[in-house]
C-alpha cells in the first residue's frame, strides 16, 4: 500500500517539482526543530525566560553605538560586582544566570580589587559621552574597547552551541534571548498547526461526510451549523471562547486557543469534502456496493471518504498555516498563549520597542514564521497541483 | 411462474426548485411498466438514450427506490421489503454497469475488491478466498496479474470484465446488464458479449439485458421490450423480429441499424420531429410527435398496451 503511494503519479509528480521540494526540506527543518524541543532537547521551556545579557542587546550582526555599549558594560560590571560582593555566583545570580556566563571567582577579593579601577574608567567614558566628547578624543574608543576586552575575562565562555547562539539575535527588554524564544516558538506554532488542523480535518471530513451521504435531516442540521458559525466573525468567535475560559483550569493553557481554533477551522474542509461525497456517491461503484449489500457506514468510510484523500492533505496544509497565523493575532490581543513564548507573544511585545528603534525580536519573530509559511503555501500549491485528480 | 414479474413500476424523480427548495415538478423517467422475465431467458429492453432503461433497472433491484409498482422476485414481493430484509436478494440479483470507469472504486486492487465482496456473504471458506479470487479472474479472462492491480491500470474492455466478475462473485441467478458494452470500442464490444452469453451458458444464468441497439438485443435475446419516454411501446419475440414488430417506433429503430445487405429494400425511416421531455409528458401517445403514421386521435388519447397473438405487445391505435 505505501509503496504503491510512493509510486503513484502524484507523489511523483511532485517529486518533480524542485520549489515544492525546496518547501519540503524547510518545512522537515522545522518539524525536526519541533520533534527535538518536544523531547525535551535545544531549549526548554524556563530558557526562554532566563536573562542572557543587558537590556535590548542587539545581535551579532548589527554593531552596536558607543550608547548602547556603555549600557551593556554597565550592566556586566555591576553585575559582576554584584557577585563578587557576595562571594557566591549562583545565589547572586540565581535570578539572572547569564545562560553559563559565570564571573570567573576564583579569589573573590582579587575581583573586587580588579574591579574598582574598571569602574573609574567606566566612569570617565560616560561624562565624555553625555558632554558629547567622546568622538572628539582619539583616545576614548580603544579605552572602550580594552575595557570590554577587560571585563570580558573576568567571565566564563557561553555553555554550549545553544549558549552561544542565544545572543545571536540581541535580547528584548528583559534582558531574554531572542533567538531562543524564537526557536522555542516553533514549537508551539508547530504544535497549534498540527493539532488544530488534524481536529479540524478530522471533524470536517466526518460531518461533511456524513451530510453528503445521508442527506434529509443530517444533512439540514450539518449545513445550518456551518452557515452559522461561517456567519459570526471569526475573530469575535475567538475572543468569546478565549473569554469563557477564563477562570477556568485550561486559563494560561493552550486549550482555549485549541477549541477556538477547531470550532472555527472545520467549516472549511467540511464544506469541500461534502460537495465532493455529494459528487462520488452518485457514482456507479457506490451503487455497485449498495447491490452487493454492503451496509451505508461501510461504503462510507471504506468506499467514500478513502477517495477524498487528496482534499484531506490540501485542507490539513492549509489549515496549518491559517492556525499559525491566528495564533499571532490572537496573542497580540492578549488572548492567545500565555505563560510561554510564540511568534504572536513576540510580535506584541515588540511593538514597545519598535518605536525606539530596536527591530530585532519583531524581524526574528516575523521571519522564523514567514519562512515556515511560506514553505508551506508553497507545498500546498504544489499538493493541488499533483494530487487533484482533475490534474494527473 | 415467472422468475421475475414487475407490475406498473413507476419512477418520478423529483424536481427541486427556488427559494424554499420545494418540490417544483417531476422527470417522469418511468411510467407504469409491467413485463415479466421467465428463468433461464435473456429480455432485453431497448430505447434510445434517456427513456429509463437504467432507473428501470435499478428500480428492479432498489438501487433507486420506485415510486410505484411491485416486483416479485420468485414469487416474493421486494417493494415492500426493507433495505436490510433485501439482503438474501443481494446475492441473487447482481448488475453490471454502464459505465466501466465511474463503476470501479479506484482505491481497491481487483483483488482487494473481489475479496471484499466474498468475505462478506462468506461465499467461500476464508482459506479458499485467494483460490475463488483467481477463479473468477480467469472466467472473465483477465490474466492472473490482473489481481494485483489497480482500476485505472486497465482499459475500458477489461474494466468491464472486472465489473463482471465482481457481479459472479455472488454467484447470483438473475444478471441486470445495463449497457454492459455501450462505452467500449467496437472491436471490444463483441468480446465482452461474447463472454457473457459464455457465462449465462455455463451458469445458467437469467439476464435483464439493457441496449440501445437494437441489433444486438436481436442477436442475444429471447425477448425484448421497447421502450419510450418511460412507457413500453411493444414487447415481442426476439425471432423474426424484423417481419413480427408492428410499433412504427420499433420499425424505426430496425431501419436505423446499419443493415449488412445494401439490396435490403427495407424503409430505412429517419425520424423527424423532437422527443417530448420526460418533465412535462404529453397527453396522447408518447411518440406521436415523430410518428410517421400519426393520427388525429394519437395526440389526445393514449393508447393501451394490448396483446397481440405469441404474446406480442403493441402500444398503438394504427397497426393491426
Ligand atoms: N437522479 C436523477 N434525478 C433526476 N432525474 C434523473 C435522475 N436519474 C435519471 N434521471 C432522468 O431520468 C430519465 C431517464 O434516465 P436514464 O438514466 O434511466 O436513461 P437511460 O435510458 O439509461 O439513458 P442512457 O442510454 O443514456 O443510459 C432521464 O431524463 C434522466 O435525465
Ligand atoms: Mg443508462
Amino acid at each position: 500500500m505505501m509503496r504503491r503511494f510512493f509510486r503513484s503519479r502524484g507523489v511523483r509528480k511532485l517529486v518533480r517539482d524542485r520549489l515544492a521540494m525546496v518547501a519540503l526540506g524547510v518545512i522537515s527543518i522545522y518539524l525536526a526543530l519541533f520533534f527535538m524541543m518536544w523531547c525535551g532537547f535545544l531549549v526548554e521551556k524556563e530558557e526562554t525566560f532566563e536573562r542572557v545579557g543587558a537590556n535590548t542587546e542587539v545581535g551579532f550582526f548589527e554593531e552596536p553605538t558607543i550608547e548602547q555599549r556603555l549600557l551593556y558594560l554597565e550592566f556586566y560590571l555591576d553585575n559582576l560586582y554584584s557577585a563578587a560582593d557576595s562571594r557566591t555566583p549562583e545565589a547572586s545570580l540565581a535570578a539572572i544566570d547569564l545562560y553559563g556566563r559565570l564571573p570567573t571567582l576564583t579569589d573573590p577579593d582579587a575581583v573586587i580589587e580588579r574591579i574598582d579601577p574598571l569602574w573609574e574608567v567606566y566612569d570617565e567614558l560616560v561624562e565624555l559621552y553625555e558632554d558629547d566628547a567622546f568622538s572628539d578624543d582619539p583616545e576614548s574608543l580603544p579605552r572602550l574597547e580594552e575595557l570590554e576586552a577587560e571585563a570580558a575575562t573576568l567571565y566564563t565562555e557561553p555553555e554550549g552551541l545553544m549558549g552561544r547562539l542565544a545572543l545571536a539575535l540581541g535580547t528584548d527588554r528583559q534582558g531574554r534571548s531572542i533567538f531562543l524564544r524564537a526557536l522555542y516558538s516553533i514549537k508551539i506554532a508547530v504544535q497549534i498547526g498540527l493539532v488544530c488542523a488534524l481536529i479540524s480535518v478530522a471533524i470536517g471530513t466526518i460531518l461533511g461526510g456524513a451530510a453528503a451521504f445521508f442527506g434529509g435531516v443530517v444533512d439540514h442540521v450539518i449545513v445550518w451549523l456551518y452557515s452559522t458559525f461561517s456567519a459570526i466573525p471569526y475573530i469575535v468567535l475567538l475572543m468569546v471562547l478565549a473569554a469563557m475560559f477564563l477562570g477556568s483550569a485550561f486559563e494560561g493553557t493552550l486549550v482555549p486557543v485549541y477549541t477556538a481554533f477547531c470550532m472555527t477551522f472545520w467549516i472549511a474542509p467540511c464544506r469541500v469534502i461534502r460537495g465532493e461525497v455529494m459528487k462520488l456517491r452518485e457514482l456507479e461503484y457506490v451503487q455497485a456496493a449498495t447491490a452487493v449489500g454492503f451496509g451505508r457506514g461501510r461504503i462510507l468510510l471504506k468506499h467514500i471518504i478513502p477517495n477524498t484523500t487528496h482534499l484531506m492533505f490540501i485542507n490539513f496544509s492549509l489549515l496549518f498555516i491559517g492556525a499559525i497565523k491566528a495564533e499571532v493575532i490572537l496573542s497580540f490581543l492578549n488572548l492567545g498563549v500565555k505563560n510561554e513564548p510564540s511568534w504572536g507573544v513576540m510580535i506584541k511585545q515588540a511593538t514597545q520597542e519598535v518605536i525606539s528603534g530596536f527591530f530585532w525580536q519583531i524581524g526574528a519573530a516575523t521571519v522564523f514564521m514567514f519562512v515556515l509559511v511560506l514553505a508551506f503555501n508553497v507545498l500546498s500549491d504544489a499538493l493541488q497541483d499533483a494530487f487533484d485528480p482533475k490534474h494527473v | 411462474m415467472a422468475l421475475l414479474e414487475v407490475h406498473d413500476l413507476v419512477k418520478h424523480f423529483p424536481v427541486r426548485g427556488g427559494l424554499l427548495n420545494r418540490v417544483v415538478g417531476r422527470v417522469h423517467a418511468v411510467n407504469g411498466v409491467s413485463f415479466s422475465v421467465e428463468r433461464g431467458d435473456i429480455l432485453g429492453i431497448v430505447g434510445e438514450s434517456g427513456c429509463g432503461k437504467s432507473t428501470l433497472g435499478k428500480c428492479v433491484i432498489r438501487l433507486i427506490e420506485p415510486t410505484g409498482g411491485s416486483l416479485t422476485y420468485d414469487g416474493e414481493e421486494l417493494f415492500d421489503l426493507r433495505h436490510d430484509e433485501l439482503m438474501p436478494f443481494r446475492r441473487k440479483m447482481q448488475i453490471i454497469f454502464q459505465d466501466p470507469y465511474s463503476s470501479l472504486n479506484p482505491r481497491l486492487t481487483v483483488k482487494a475488491l473481489l475479496k471484499e465482496v466474498l468475505a462478506f456473504h462468506r461465499i467461500v471458506p476464508r482459506e479458499d478466498l485467494d483460490a475463488r479470487i483467481m477463479e473468477l479472474i480467469a472466467q472473465v479472462g483477465l490474466r492472473p496479474e490482473a489481481a494485483d492491480k489497480f482500476p485505472h491500470e486497465f482499459s475500458g474492455g477489461q474494466r468491464q470484465r472486472i465489473g463482471i466478475a465482481r457481479a459472479l462473485a455472488l454467484e447470483p441467478e438473475f444478471i441486470i446488464a445495463d449497457e454492459p458494452v455501450s462505452a467500449l470500442d467496437v472491436s471490444i464490444q463483441a468480446q465482452v458479449l461474447n463472454l457473457m452469453m459464455d457465462l449465462k451458458r455455463d451458469l445458467g444464468l437469467t439476464l435483464l439485458f439493457i441496449s440501445h441497439d437494437l441489433k444486438v438485443i436481436e442477436h442475444f435475446c429471447d425477448c425484448v421490450v421497447v421502450m419510450y419516454l418511460g412507457f413500453i411501446v411493444e414487447e415481442l419475440s426476439c425471432d423474426e423480429l424484423h417481419e413480427r414488430a408492428l410499433h412504427p417506433y420499433t420499425k424505426a429503430l430496425l431501419g436505423a441499424n446499419p443493415v449488412n445487405d445494401p439490396d435490403d429494400a427495407r424503409d430505412l425511416t429517419v425520424l423527424q420531429g423532437d422527443v417530448p421531455s420526460p418533465y412535462d409528458l404529453p397527453k396522447g401517445c408518447p411518440f406521436a410527435s415523430r410518428c410517421p403514421v400519426v393520427e388525429d386521435r394519437c395526440r389526445e388519447e393514449m393508447p393501451p398496451l394490448e396483446e397481440k397473438k405469441d404474446g406480442q405487445r403493441v402500444a398503438c391505435f394504427v397497426v393491426e
